[in-house]
């Protein structure tokens, strides 16, 4: 293997880890707030098909239509996360099973198909994709041009969000509220903290995330739409929230980390090395269930941050 | 600001509770989905009598709605069976693949050696024993470590999803058909190991079906008449009475866990056995058996029998999409649908918990 | 109206059931340290939990520096500068203690610099004499620097009159002396302190002025200075309320020993030390009285003889046999029965049905099971039966015991620990929470059952309860006997004296 390589399949890695981390990041934040998302996969697919529709809608210049396809992705995904944030913090419902009705609702052979099938959106390309940059043309730069200087927009925005994502957790009063609330929501509530609107403000905002992961898949990877095109990229961020400690940083790491095992997976097919590629595939799952059986000993939990409260319904305690 | 609304906790469950919920839920997703439908410009009332028509009223459609019944019936009553206990395994999907992979190994090497009613019972058990060692693996860190179950065994589907891709597509595995060059496929079983089906008059029943049932029957006696069943359900109201009376917790949750990874193993063996007759690493992933599966236990509010209803129900409802799907039948309606009634389910399963209250007038408004 | 703080007057707040607070008068001088002294149920946390905002007071009106206030809400009241340190810390575990300590006060800037607030919380502690690092973890701190924060907390917020719930219960002598120094320099400074207590000595040596509640009323209140610990004991456990003692058919045998606990110590929850080498001893037929107040350690003794709980160290005999440590199905079939003060959810299944929870600890018996199925028909006629025997209303045996009154809930309790024919019966708080007749009739079961020879370990804080029920007494007092007394030599005086610490040379 040369450097040549490596630095194909880091650029690489790069480019498949963002939607990875968009959606985490939602989870991130979601999962901090004490709700448990498991319809990460299905908001990733109703922004993926709305992406794709909004392209093959909106007119105007290939920025406006980017853009706009991007709000609306983010919009309709919202739009599922806050069915889940009234069936999860209104309603009081399991969470586990909310969130996997999400995914069933939304899912590979859900709405997002049938919208699809509905708008016609798999029949078309997808006419403005979104392209790399070449930002301050360095691109063709030497190692750091293809690592920092050959990517999609969304990549360079995903940097600027993880970097405000951490301030906003830990270093501004609404995020030790919100950090709080998923805690200890008995102690938020009794210093006047709203816990149901921290919660239904941050399942939302990562529905809105998700929905921007998904926008990556059809407007980026792959790029057009195909049904379950995400192929369970849902579940792997709903991992990566835990291997990342729910922390923004280690989570974009950790996206980077397994975006390079996808990466490596197309090099090594392509090259025909025979090293099997489902070892590759298998490993995101095995290791965060490493990751998850560390992290839930009694030691770790209160080092790591795993939010006390995630997947509790809050009751305020009445006499 | 104040809600008009708010939810008090019941304190007594009305009896009949139990069967106008779901009906209520069924109803309202119908009426939510009719908007939808509308929404995108299909007739509700058409569509809905197309499926019922497709599901459910000939005897070819009913065949083919028992065909998908069956693996979701062994799927509901494996998450039936551990959300009994408050332990949430997500991971019926791997573990019926798991099962599959068990039960094509010794159906395989068998060969049609042996009379078919040992054959049925062997790959049976292989299918149980491999689910139940997968699933126990997500009970042990649960009991031993407190990890939460429900990533690992979600993390755990995608695994067997992999095992048996490498099995099929990517090695020349002992499932794989050596004959198979350019499309592989899994090793076919001897014809003679074929699992029957019982005829009725044009309708066919597989037996995995009737296996289900038996399962079903028996985790039903379990539940109500066993100590295990008692055990669990102490566990489950109260995990302090359990440490009172010297349960023992650890145990109880690793064995539960492991009936019912054994339970969606049957499942997988019965793909292979009833239906496919090969591991079908493809058809297996296709149809997300173990994620409908929750949906089905969710439904019937994890009663065993229950479970076995809701999976002829929802496997209408499946069955009547494959048939119908076209372009006036859009892919995706059928999930779409389940969601809804999942859903509504979801919000029923509240008003047996808590009634809704007018804060106002302070009366109960619905029941 | 200046130096008076707070002036609460003809305070009534009901629950259904109970007047919690029945006319409270409370005068509380700017600038002193005013102890509230009662026993469990006279009313302090109701009383505290009005002045706080959490409850709206039924009658009677709060003065604030000579102004009427009326709180609907915690904020509110820390707003005008009432905040409580309650005994429950709330505490966000992985947060530091600075973060902790800002993390309600709406001053606190959007944009937090962790120098800066530790610098703050730093200083704050400083000034009140308390040590508490500021970048510490909770999870990292002992229960005194745990306390030390909630107090940061209060006073971050610019709290004038801080109240203090059983402040001390969670202390080592240590910890508790530094809580007092603290509370010096919070009066120093003008601020005002409730000091909520049932511990006579503390208030004795904390306190400026103590008002005592018993029953919901307020007896008096008196200068320190002019009064006594004898005073105060009878005072908060009163004098007037005349009670019998009960007629036994047969006396117990204190010399054939059926319950034998020797040195055992043991842990609570939270790993911290809560019983140090308790011995005690019960005879056949014998009622002994562990009296005192609730926190003591009674339930980790009850947990460790009813074998849910291990013990550190020292052995449990039942009629002769030890029973090994932290079994519970040992224990049951060494012939333990145990009522635990928790009955709902820890004695009974509250979801399960009455039939089933009578089966409870009986249905893994060959009457009851076969070859590991249950035989229904079994378990429904020793229900039955039992319903029967012990008087239970329900509307049947496959009813929810959830949905029983507290009175059948504890009958269907006490009739299956019957049911299982024990030697010995450890019974934590029987009575509390019942209404007078089901109290009456689980004090005759109780004596019935010690009457056929069951050797009964009777825990109370209902001092009323033990000793007239009680052949012997004896006191818990942070995780130690102090005393065995027999029954008619006691008094009601002395016993309350050995539960708010006295010594036992000091309470004769």
């Amino acid at each position: 293997m040369n450097s040549n390589l490596v630095i194909i399949i880091a650029a690489q890695a790069i480019f498949y880890g963002t939607p990875l981390f968009f959606a985490a990041l939602g989870g991130v934040f979601t999962e901090r707030s004490g709700v448990l998302n498991l319809g990460v996969e299905g908001m990733m697919l109703v922004g993926g098909v709305s992406a794709a529709w909004a392209s093959q809608h909106i007119g105007g210049t290939a920025w406006v239509t980017v853009l706009g396809s991007l709000l609306v992705a983010m919009f309709a995904a919202g739009l599922v996360a806050a069915v889940h944030a009234f069936l999860c913090v209104t309603l009081k419902a399991n969470q586990t099973v909310a969130g996997l009705s999400i995914t069933i609702f939304a899912g590979a052979v859900g709405l997002s198909s049938y919208l699809a099938n509905v708008w016609h959106v798999a029949e078309q390309k997808v006419p403005r994709q979104l392209v790399k940059l070449d930002l301050f043309g360095l691109a063709d730069a030497p190692i750091v041009g293809p690592l920092l200087f050959d990517h999609t927009v969304l990549t360079y925005v995903s940097w600027v969000l993880c970097a405000v994502s951490s301030w906003y957790l830990f270093r501004t009063k609404i995020g030790l509220q919100l950090r709080a609330v998923g805690e200890s929501p008995q102690t938020a509530d009794a210093i006047g903290i709203n816990v149901v609107k921290y919660r239904y403000v941050h399942t939302i905002l990562g529905g809105t995330l998700a929905g921007l992961g998904g926008a990556f898949y059809s407007l980026a990877i792959v790029p057009t739409w195909v049904d379950g095109m995400t192929k369970g990229a849902g579940w792997i961020a709903i991992a990566l929230v835990i291997f990342g400690f729910w922390r923004p940083d280690l989570t974009l790491l950790g996206a980077y980390l397994f975006g390079a095992l996808q990466a490596l997976g197309i090099q090594l097919k392509t090259r025909d090395v025979s090293i099997p590629g489902d070892l590759l595939d298998a490993l995101p799952f095995v290791m965060t269930i490493v990751v998850l059986v560390l992290v839930s000993t009694r030691f770790a939990h209160k080092r790591i941050g795993a939010p006390a409260a995630l997947g509790v319904p809050y009751e305020r305690e009445e006499r | 600001m104040k809600s008009p609304v708010r939810l008090e906790r019941r304190l007594e469950q009305p009896r009949q509770l139990s069967w106008i919920i779901p009906l209520v839920s069924l109803l309202g997703a119908l009426v939510v989905g009719a908007v939808v439908l509308l929404a995108t410009g299909k007739n509700p009332l058409d569509v809905y009598w197309r499926m019922l028509d497709r599901g459910f009223f000939s005897q070819r459609a009913l065949t083919g709605t028992l065909r998908t019944a069956t693996p979701l019936a062994f799927t509901g009553l494996c998450a039936a069976a551990s959300f009994r206990l408050g332990v949430i395994n997500i991971g019926g999907e791997g573990q019926l693949y798991v099962g599959a992979v068990g039960a094509a190994l010794v159906g395989l090497w068998m060969g049609g050696s042996v009379p078919v009613g040992v054959t049925i019972i062997v790959m049976i058990l292989a299918g149980m024993l491999f689910g139940a060692m997968y699933a126990a693996f997500v009970g042990v860190l649960r009991a031993q470590f407190n990890t939460s179950e429900i990533i690992t065994s979600l993390m755990m589907n995608y695994l067997a999803g992999i095992l048996l891709n490498y099995l099929i597509f990517n090695s020349s595995s002992y499932w794989r058909d050596p004959r198979s060059f350019g499309f592989p496929s899994g090793k076919p079983l001897d014809k003679r190991d074929y699992w029957p089906a019982f005829e009725f008059g044009g309708l066919s029943v597989p037996i995995g079906l009737l296996i289900a049932i038996a399962a079903a029957v028996v985790l039903w006696v379990v539940y109500k008449r066993s100590r295990l069943g008692f055990e669990i359900s102490v566990i489950a109201d109260s995990p302090r009475a359990a440490r009172y009376v010297g349960i023992r917790t650890k145990m109880t949750i690793i064995s539960v866990t492991a009936l019912s990874g054994a339970l969606a193993g049957a499942g997988g063996a019965s793909q292979v056995g009833d239906f496919a007759h090969y591991l079908d690493a493809k058809g297996l992933q296709l149809n997300n058996f173990g994620y409908t599966g929750i949906v089905v236990a969710a439904l019937a509010r994890l009663s065993p029998l229950g479970a076995v209803l809701v999976a002829v129900l929802l496997g209408g409802l499946t069955n009547a999409g494959y048939s119908l799907q076209g372009p006036d039948f859009p892919s995706g309606l059928v999930g779409t649908l389940q969601g809804l009634i999942l859903f509504c389910a979801v919000a029923g399963e509240i008003l047996t918990k808590y009634r809704l209250r007018s804060n106002r007038a302070g009366q109960a408004v619905t029941a | 109206m200046t130096g008076i703080a707070v002036r609460m007057s003809g305070v009534v707040k009901r629950f259904p059931g109970v007047v919690a607070n029945d006319g409270v008068e409370l005068e509380v001088r700017k600038g002193e340290v005013h102890a509230l002294l009662g026993e469990n149920g006279a009313g302090k946390s109701t009383l505290s939990n009005i002045l706080t905002g959490l409850y709206r007071p039924d009658e009677g009106s709060i003065e604030l520096n000579g102004e009427t206030v009326s709180f609907a809400s915690p904020r509110e009241a820390l707003d005008a500068g009432i905040g409580m340190v309650h005994q429950h810390f709330r505490l966000v575990q992985p947060f530091t203690v600075a973060e902790n300590v800002v993390l309600g006060n709406p001053e606190t800037p959007f944009s937090i610099d962790a120098d800066s607030i530790s610098a703050k919380v730093s200083e704050l502690a400083g000034r009140f004499d308390m040590a508490v690092d500021p970048n510490a973890r909770i999870w990292q701190l002992s229960v005194g620097e745990q306390q030390r924060v909630e107090i940061l907390k209060v006073l971050h917020r610019g709290a004038q009159v801080l109240i203090l719930d059983e402040p001390t219960a969670v202390l080592t002598p240590i910890e508790a002396e530094a809580l007092f120094r603290t509370l010096r320099t919070m009066t120093a400074e003008g601020r005002t302190v409730i000091f909520i207590s049932h511990k006579l000595d503390e208030v004795m040596s904390v306190s400026d002025r103590i008002t005592v509640l018993r029953g919901g009323r307020t007896v008096g209140t008196v200068d320190t200075r002019s009064t006594s610990t004898r005073e105060l004991a009878s005072m908060m456990v009163g004098r007037s309320v005349e009670f019998t003692r009960v007629t036994r058919r047969n006396p117990g045998d204190r010399n054939n020993v059926v319950l034998s606990v020797d040195g055992v110590s043991g842990n609570d929850d939270r790993g911290r030390r809560a019983l140090h080498q308790v011995s005690v001893s019960v005879g056949r037929g014998e009622i002994v009285g562990v009296a005192g107040v609730a926190g003591n350690g009674q339930r980790e003794l009850a947990e460790v003889i009813a074998g849910m709980r291990a013990s550190t160290e020292g052995t449990v005999t039942v009629g002769g046999v030890a029973v090994p440590s932290g079994k519970a199905r040992a224990a049951i079939a060494g012939g333990v029965a145990h009522v635990p003060e928790d009955r709902l959810h820890t004695g009974l299944a509250a979801g399960l049905s009455v039939e089933d929870n009578m089966a409870l600890k009986t249905y893994r018996t060959p009457l009851l099971s076969r070859f590991g199925m249950l035989r229904r028909g079994a378990i429904a006629e020793q229900a039955a039966g039992l319903v029967e025997r012990y008087d239970v209303k329900t509307p049947g045996t496959a009813t929810p015991v959830r949905l029983l009154s507290g009175g059948n809930v504890q009958k269907v309790l006490l009739s299956r620990e019957f049911s299982t024919e024990p030697k010995v019966l450890v019974a934590a708080s029987p009575t509390r929470g019942l209404d007078v007749g089901a109290i009456e009739t689980v004090r005759a079961r109780l004596v019935e059952a010690a009457d056929s020879g069951v050797g009964i370990l009777l825990i109370s804080e209902d001092l009323e309860e033990i000793m007239s029920l009680a052949d012997r007494i004896t006191v818990m007092y942070e995780g130690r006997l102090v005393a065995d007394i027999p029954a008619e030599s006691a008094n009601r005086e002395q016993i309350g004296l050995l539960m708010g610490g006295a010594s036992p040379e000091g309470a004769q």
